[in-house]
């Protein structure tokens, strides 16, 4: 047992034994080795079910919208992109803070699932994709913090900045040869929704994909609805994206949804301004306010 | 079944010579739901209204889209149209074959038939998937607020008050009266302007209906037309209005002297003042920036010698908010500062000033008791130069635009130098002599003939000090050739420009200004006085360079606009507005900061989820607020906006009917 899944295990029995919150969302071991699935405590006695591990993938802010109605409090583990994530659902009104006790996790970095079921174990496994392109593996909010504070800071002075490379190469294509290739990408969707629900950036009563709305959103998978799926999601999200990569992990055709994201946080970084979503809660959204000195380059 | 009927217009030949408007209305036959198709002449007419009735009546028609100019033109009028023929205002679409086709395609006829074709079939998918709309009503407050107590300001709230409402004059100053107020006669009678400004001023402050707010500045400007949330701060006046008897024993005695603002800085005034003798209210007021007391803590003499006890030092600023139905602006002007030229040396040579600097030499109760004097010796000049368009219709260095009132008063300031002065001469540097208005042009030519004042035109290049004379250069591009005159005396027409603080005000009430900041009228010509924000109209030179006559009309147009507004008990209020899918609403608050118009809030609503009663924030479009831009719809992720008459499936329904 890892040295901080004894810490994990400790502060959630303090947690409930104290009744500082009815239920402590974490991960615990899944069907394989290389699934850690979140884990939902609420007695004292499951909390060795937890672990942390290097496939502790799963973003558990997104479980707090499903208690949104819950009365107690719930307590929640939180690497860097939970707590962006955290701070995203808070600025969409979507969670209470003060219902939420979050115990922050410094994150090294987490192992690709996929590699890892094609390599099987004990292989020299590469880091998940989203984790190379991570800048904040450090979680931004908590009320307890599992790691070395230090350490913390160094990491956090460290950021490296963002790389952009695989966007670019996208957008070096032609128009007709990016078509294809999106058109090949989203023509395997299945509609399965997995991105969507998995998205702490999707948090809709009702998403417009649920709706009825005969000829504006159609339910048939076909290459167009699939497309207008793929946009729509993608729009839905900019600027509101926090890189998390879960859609991209939860799909199950590999359709490389976080170079759509990535596009989207590259081009509003470059109209609107340097902004990392889900870091600063009391800021103006890149794409959420009206500004009376806004441009009008087309009136 | 829907039973559409499509109306092309001819506009005479507007559309008729690029557009073949009988082919356009065969064609539209086909179209899906179209039950009738015809066309005419002109559409907007008597007759041709009375065919669009006679259609929805005699072909059961139960949607109308005319196809004509831009909605923006006549879509009220063809909406009236329909509801008097008995259908729902809002089963009305407007196909704009003029401004989107003919117009912009005069060589073309064929293809742009086929347009005018495609935009028709259009509108009849969008008509089809309209929904009646009902209009709402929101309660209007009935009081106006006039902001600006100089003549347009004075005359609008006496209009509103005499036709039995109550008006809040809301003046920066300590008095009312502006500018006018510091002229001293008015062309092109030359009668005398306290003669007939000051009677107006004692009307306004003796009317029932009507509350004097001087010293005073909108601090904030909330709600919108028939509720206008106003917050007023009531400057600190040191002086108490109800005890003071303005007797002026405290102006007496006060021993700081400072230059007079309504003097032009010509003549002193006192730390504890009234700006000027006929002052509205009659009641000092401390400028707490000059005086001895607030200044150093020391003196007080004004409050000893006040028989009533009417000062009081510790005054503080105060805010009040009063609920408004009507605003009208009647802020005034600013004068250009003229020290931009440098070769006329104003600010550097004494005897070089500003009209209005010669309106108080003028004057009777100004520094010279009404004699003409230099300001630099007190001599009476015998060559006064004018100098016309200083900071007026200059790109370069002042305003685009032309003051307007400049031609017609430097003609009066010239009689009067000729009349007041024996053997004087007016030399009058123009560029262009324009007087337009009833009796003008006849004022100026009485100036050059009869009073013999001296027009050149030309502009002046430089003015320079030589002993107590200033000699002008300049030329004559008339006889082509230099002129140089010795002056005693330069007077300067100096441009009107808009106040320091009226993009201030319009952002706060929240209405538009153009380039110069001078606020912008709904419509140039068809609705000079109303601006773009329901509920708030335009008087004065707030608006742009007016003179008084032009001012005091435009007055009394607001406040007929007023009135109207405050005729009724409640006004109703366009249903093409946002509305909430409250089920779907997920209360993010994305569209409240994304509104232009603050029209939205969140509230909090109860429901029952699984047996327990829970309360959610959803989105909230106040009615009143909402100016149907749906910039929170597309805001709106889960859709749970939309903007009424403009749905995506509406739209959606324009779309595929020009691309499937």
């Amino acid at each position: 047992m890892s040295e901080m899944t004894k810490k994990m295990q400790e502060i959630a029995r303090e947690i409930l034994v104290k009744g500082e919150a009815e239920v402590v969302i974490g991960w615990e071991k899944g069907t394989f080795w290389y699934l850690s699935p979140p884990a939902f405590i609420d007695k004292p006695e499951d909390v060795q079910r937890l672990v942390w591990d290097d496939f502790c993938h799963n973003n558990l802010s997104k479980y707090l919208v499903d208690l949104k109605n819950h009365e107690g409090k719930a307590a929640v583990f939180v690497k860097g992109c939970d707590s962006r994530a955290f701070n995203r659902l808070l600025q969409d009104k979507q969670i209470a803070r003060e219902k939420v006790v979050l115990i922050g996790i410094p994150c090294p970095g987490l192992l690709d699932q996929d590699k890892a079921k094609e390599l099987g174990k004990n292989s020299d496994l590469p880091k998940a994709q989203k984790c190379l392109d991570c800048q904040y593996p450090n979680p931004l909010v908590y009320d307890y913090y599992l790691g070395d504070k230090e350490a913390l800071n160094e990491v956090a002075a460290t950021k490296e900045a963002a790389d952009y490379s695989d966007v670019a190469a996208i957008e070096a294509m032609s128009p007709d040869e990016r078509y294809d290739f999106w058109t090949k990408q989203y023509d395997r969707c299945i509609r399965c929704y997995a991105c969507r629900n998995v998205c702490p950036a999707c948090s809709c009563r009702e998403c417009v994909f649920d709706q009825t709305r005969v000829g504006w959103i159609g339910k048939a998978n076909n290459s167009s609805e699939n497309q207008f799926f793929a946009l729509t999601r993608a729009m839905h999200v900019a600027g509101r994206c926090i890189e998390c990569g879960e859609c991209e992990r939860a799909c199950p055709m590999d359709i490389p949804i976080m170079l759509l994201n990535k596009k989207l946080v590259k081009d509003i970084n470059e109209l609107f301004g340097e902004y990392d979503a889900g870091i600063d809660i009391e800021g103006k959204l890149p794409l959420g306010h009206f500004d009376k000195n806004d441009p009008e380059e087309f009136m | 079944m829907k039973r559409v009927g499509v109306f092309v217009c001819h506009c005479g030949t507007n559309i008729s010579a690029a557009v073949d408007c009988e082919k356009v209305a065969e064609n539209a036959k086909s179209f899906p739901g179209v039950a009738y198709s015809t066309d005419y002449k002109y559409m907007c007419a008597e007759p041709g209204q009375e065919l669009i009735k006679k259609a929805i009546k005699e072909q059961k028609l139960d949607r109308i889209v005319v196809a004509s100019c831009s909605p923006r033109m006549h879509e009220p009028t063809f909406r009236r149209c329909i509801e008097s023929g008995g259908l729902n205002a809002y089963l009305l679409e407007m196909a704009n074959i003029r401004e989107h086709c003919s117009w912009v395609h005069p060589d073309d006829k064929e293809r742009a038939t086929i347009k005018a074709t495609d935009l028709v079939k259009m509108a009849v998918a969008k008509v089809m998937q309209n929904e009646a709309l009902v209009r709402s009503t929101i309660p209007i407050t009935k009081r106006a607020l006039v902001i600006g107590g100089g003549i347009a300001g004075i005359q609008a709230a006496l209009d509103i008050a005499n036709a039995g409402h109550i008006v809040d004059v809301v003046e920066k100053e300590p008095s009312i009266g502006g500018r006018m107020a510091q002229v001293d006669k008015t062309f092109p009678t030359l009668d005398c302007s306290a003669c007939i400004l000051t009677p107006k001023m004692v009307d306004v402050a003796n009317h029932p209906n009507v509350n004097l707010i001087t010293y005073s500045e909108i601090e904030k400007v909330e709600g919108y037309v028939g509720n206008f949330d106003v917050t007023i701060r009531k400057k600190a006046r040191s002086v108490d209005l109800k005890a003071c008897t303005g007797c002026g024993t405290c102006i007496q005695k006060c021993p700081t002297k400072v230059p007079s603002e309504f003097e032009m800085e010509m003549m002193d005034r006192k730390a504890i003042f009234t700006p000027f003798p006929q002052a509205i209210p009659n009641k000092p007021v401390i400028d707490r920036e000059s005086c001895r007391y607030f200044k150093s803590g020391k003196c007080g003499v004004c409050q000893k010698v006040c028989p009533t006890n009417a000062v009081d030092f510790t005054q503080e600023d105060e805010l009040v908010t009063e609920r408004y139905g009507a605003i009208v602006a009647a802020t005034g002007f600013d004068l250009f500062d003229d020290s931009v030229y440098g070769e006329y040396g104003y600010g550097k040579y004494k005897d070089v000033i500003t009209g209005l600097h010669f309106e108080r030499l003028l004057n009777a109760s100004g520094p010279t008791m009404g004699k003409i004097k230099r300001p630099s010796d007190g001599k009476i000049p015998q060559n006064v130069v004018f100098i016309k368009c200083v900071g007026s219709r200059d790109e370069a260095k002042g305003k685009a635009y032309c003051s307007k009132t400049c031609c017609m008063y430097t003609a009066k300031h010239a009689t009067l130098v000729r009349e007041k002065i024996k053997d004087s001469n007016a030399y009058v540097f123009y560029m262009d002599v324009r007087t337009p208005g009833k009796g003008y042009d006849e004022f100026y030519t009485r100036t050059t003939d009869q009073y013999g004042a001296k027009y050149i035109r030309g502009r002046v290049s430089k003015i320079y000090e030589k002993g107590d004379k200033l000699i002008v250069w300049g030329e004559d591009t008339l006889l082509g050739r230099p002129v140089e005159i010795e002056a005693d005396m330069v007077v300067l027409a100096t441009a009107m420009v808009a106040k320091a603080d009226a993009a201030k005000l319009a952002q706060m009430v929240g209405f538009s200004y153009d380039q110069n900041n001078f606020y912008t009228e709904a419509h140039p010509k068809l609705a000079p006085v109303e601006t773009h924000t329901a509920g708030v109209f335009l008087a004065g030179a707030c608006q742009g360079p007016k003179d008084i006559p032009e001012s005091v009309a435009q007055a009394s147009a607001a406040a007929v606009k007023v009135c109207g507004l405050l005729s009724k008990e409640e006004m109703p209020t366009e249903p093409i507005i946002s509305a909430v899918n409250e089920a779907i609403c997920s209360g993010c608050g994305m569209c409240v900061p994304v509104c232009p118009y603050t029209a939205i809030d969140l509230k909090v609503i109860q429901e029952r989820v699984h047996g327990k009663t829970v309360s959610r924030k959803i989105a909230n479009v106040n009615s009143g607020l909402c100016q149907g831009c749906g910039a929170c719809t597309v805001a709106c992720r889960s859709a749970a906006l939309n903007l009424k008459h403009f749905t995506n499936e509406q739209i959606l329904a324009e779309v595929d009917a020009l691309c499937l």
